[in-house]
């Protein structure tokens, strides 16, 4: 009985699976953001990393959600989870271990289930524009040529016409680096 | 769909805003920081991939390319001072001498 109520549900929240990514997106960046110990702010980012990978796959960008998985997660976050593994040696706080922190994630998660309940009672959401209409499921597509495959995730990858660009980016991370190597000798 | 456009501006605005209140690390900051270079990455990627604006899709590749650079900057500092002062306690950063 139980179980049929729970694919009742998950059928009916299929539709909405995008806002309930962003939700997900939101309350990971309140976990981050009300600061329990940078461990844990760590964890935070990755949740949040994946729910917006999840957000970017569903509207059609595949090859932009996988780079925010390999190169951002797998790569910088890795980085902050050893640094932070260095560079702070105590006894890591929890978000229920101090009543700040726990406190200002409970605001931040009554915030955002404000704006969502007033979003999802009135059809629209005035704050400053007008974001109007949670029924724009349709993604305007330009009935695009059906000759050669994916439109934009195929030419984010074209360095045709950014070739001064890829240059530009690859000199400066060299640079980059020899500049953090002299940093670090410090004095 | 605007909806998800809302909350990734209430993520961003939520980050700005833990990026701004110090506690006590520093590196927490850091952390808020990554959270707006990625929120700004993927509102960047939804608009882009809604109005199928093709040649603007280098944009957030780019920006994460830069992304990494001032990560690894902002660690390098934090490094240093964690060497001079053991932890990185933000009220280590105090020059005042009276």
């Amino acid at each position: 009985m139980s179980l049929v109520m729970v694919e009742v549900h998950v059928r009916i929240m299929v539709t909405y699976i995008v806002f309930v990514l962003s939700i997900i997106f939101v309350i990971s960046f309140v976990g981050v953001s009300s600061k329990p110990s940078p461990i844990y702010g760590g964890l935070g980012l990755i949740v949040g990393g994946g729910a917006g990978c999840g957000v970017v796959l569903s509207f059609g960008g595949s090859f932009l959600g996988l780079i925010v998985f390999l190169i951002y997660l797998g790569g910088m976050l890795v980085v902050f989870g050893y640094t932070t593994a260095m560079a702070t040696e105590q006894y890591p706080e929890v978000w229920v271990s101090n009543k700040v922190v726990l406190g200002a994630f409970i605001l931040g998660l009554v915030v955002e289930s404000l704006i969502v309940i007033y979003a999802l009672k009135s059809g629209e959401v005035k704050i400053v524009f007008e974001f109007d209409g949670l029924g724009d499921w349709v993604i305007y597509d330009t009935g695009g040529s059906g000759v050669f495959s994916e439109e934009v995730t195929g030419i984010a990858a074209l360095y045709s016409y950014g070739v001064w660009l890829v240059i530009v980016t690859g000199w400066s991370l060299f640079v980059s680096v020899v500049i953090i190597m002299e940093i670090t000798r410090g004095n | 769909v605007p909806l998800v456009y809302i909350n990734i501006i209430i993520a961003f605005t939520v980050s700005l805003i833990g990026l701004l209140i110090y506690r006590s690390h520093l590196i927490s900051s850091l952390l808020c920081l990554e959270g707006i270079i990625l929120s700004l990455f993927i509102i960047a990627t939804l608009i882009i991939l809604n109005t199928h604006s093709t040649l603007a899709s280098i944009m957030p590749i780019v920006l994460l390319v830069f992304t990494a650079f001032k990560a690894a900057l902002g660690l390098s500092l934090l490094v240093i001072v964690s060497n001079i002062y053991g932890t990185d306690y933000v009220q280590n950063l105090n020059l005042l001498q009276c």
